[in-house]
């Protein structure tokens, strides 16, 4: 199981959980993607960094079923996540030690993400171009 | 793109262009400055041009928020074009993003203080301070004011100005009764322009056809109200044949191509619809209309993500601002109301039915 720690690419991208489905639109190329069964609950866990291994020791705590089903899901999803750049490898310290047991263990449910594209050219014919921050200035005439 | 000198690392070049761009619009408007007093999103705001020309092109859209001032506003933007003056925008301090034809790819500048967006298709800029709430617009020539322009005038002004006021702009329109309505949601070509059309041309109240300022809660346990910017609507020719719509309606500009699809000519709601325009709408339910060829209409609930991945999308992919708190304010607008498909009629009169229906049923 990986060590590497992984993150939200939070600056690439925004995010609402509504009814325990994850909305996430990737401001960069115009796609969304809807995440649910239990990956809104993985998404959670990396938001502040969390490695495959961090992630399932979590899930162990929160949520009921069997754990190679549960490795497997991870790990299949930290790779979608990682294609379609919506989670990037990441440093620092993670979410710390698994968290505590909650009084009802959640059943655990094979996340689903879901891309859609019908918005993507629309936004590539009008962009908006980040302009850096010292002003991407004009080269010397 | 050049390596940046270092003594200008800390430099603020959105702040500096602004206050250069509202310098060249006091010089430009001398000895002609024309004040206008709107309410937008319930707020007074005015609306200050540089001589006739620019209010001339620009004002007719807003005319239905037109107030004879009173309260001193708080927000205003600066209009002027450069044809009209002799006045023209500053250069950019950055490099001319290049547009494609038939594209308007936008540079944007931002510091803490300020944002700049240039429009390399239009030729236009918007200038911003949203922490004191003033803007400023230019074109480079007011007679030849783009469709783009024309049919949401200001938009990224409006939206500077009134997102910390927790007014969001939203890709959506708005139609209802007696002060309660529905969003009408989805991409374009999903069929809300034609259904939010056919809701006013029925007699129903409307806000706008594609973009309204959501403010989630106006006072405590009030329901989200869309707040109207212009009255402009645009129409594909197929729209505008369903409806009925005869040309003494449409703009004389007539059918031009659109960045996002089929070409689409220019409406102004209050005059194909006199006294159906509405300042703004309490919002009961957010609906999603979808074209479906020949079927019979049908409204069925959705869940709140579905609703949400209706509504936001498209309005946080073009908006580009505060995307992460416009996302939370729609999330929050559908955890609040209840969200619908609406599979649309070729027949207008059975879609304005079902949304009638809906609006009398919530509200």
């Amino acid at each position: 199981m990986s060590e590497q720690r992984l993150r939200i690419n939070s600056e690439n991208v925004v995010h609402e959980t509504v009814d325990g489905e994850l909305i996430a639109i990737d401001l960069t190329g115009g796609s969304y993607y809807s995440l649910s069964g239990s990956g809104p609950a993985i998404w959670t866990l990396l938001l502040g960094g969390a490695s495959e291994s961090e992630i399932c020791a979590a899930l162990a705590v929160t949520h009921v079923g069997d754990p190679e089903t549960i490795r497997s899901a991870v790990a299949s999803l930290i790779e979608e996540l990682l294609e379609s750049e919506l989670a990037v490898p990441g440093e620092g310290p993670g979410n710390g030690p698994a968290p505590d047991a909650p009084a009802e263990k959640a059943a655990f449910e094979m996340p689903k993400l879901e891309r859609y594209t019908d918005m993507k050219d629309y936004f590539l014919l009008d962009p908006i171009h980040e302009v850096d921050p010292v002003g991407w200035p004009r080269p010397a005439a | 793109m050049g390596e940046a000198p270092a003594a200008t690392t800390q430099r603020d070049l959105a702040g500096e262009y602004l206050d250069e761009l509202q310098a060249r619009f006091e010089q430009a408007a001398d000895g002609r400055l024309l004040a206008q007093e709107l309410e937008i999103g319930g707020l007074p705001l005015s609306l200050r041009f540089a001589g006739e020309a620019m209010r001339e092109a620009l004002l007719a859209p807003f005319a239905h928020l037109v107030t004879s001032g009173g309260a001193p506003a708080a927000l205003s933007i600066s209009v002027f074009d450069g044809a009209s003056t002799g006045v023209e925008a500053p250069l950019p301090a950055w490099d001319p993003v290049d547009a494609a034809p038939g594209t308007n790819p936008v540079a944007r500048l931002r510091s803490a203080r300020a944002c700049v967006l240039a429009a390399a298709g239009t030729g236009a800029v918007t200038a911003a301070e949203p922490g004191r709430g003033q803007a400023a617009f230019y074109l480079p020539d007011a007679a030849r004011i783009s469709p783009i322009e024309r049919a949401a005038p200001l938009r990224e002004a409006l939206q500077l100005l009134m997102t910390p006021h927790g007014r969001w702009l939203t890709h959506a329109g708005a139609v209802g009764r007696k002060g309660r309505g529905v969003l009408l949601v989805g991409r374009g070509g999903s069929g809300k322009s034609t259904l939010a059309l056919a809701c006013a041309l029925a007699g129903m109240e409307i806000v706008a056809d594609d973009y309204v300022l959501l403010e989630n809660d106006p006072l405590e346990n009030d329901p989200p109200l869309a707040h109207a910017m212009q009255s402009t609507a645009k129409l594909t020719e197929d729209s505008a044949r369903r409806l009925g719509l005869g040309a003494g309606t449409i703009d004389p500009a007539g059918f031009e191509p659109t960045l996002e699809g089929p070409a689409k000519a220019l409406v102004d709601i209050r005059t194909l619809a006199p006294g159906r325009m509405r300042r703004g709408l309490q919002i009961v339910a957010v609906v999603a209309p979808a074209l479906h060829g020949e079927a019979e209409v049908a409204l069925s609930p959705i869940s709140a993500a579905e609703g949400l991945r209706a509504v936001a999308p498209s309005t946080i992919v073009q908006s580009g601002f505060h995307g992460a708190a416009a996302l939370a304010a729609l999330g929050e607008l559908v955890r609040a109301v209840p969200s619908y498909a609406l599979r649309l009629s070729p027949d207008p009169a059975e879609n304005v039915e079902a949304v009638d229906r809906l609006v009398s049923e919530l509200g």
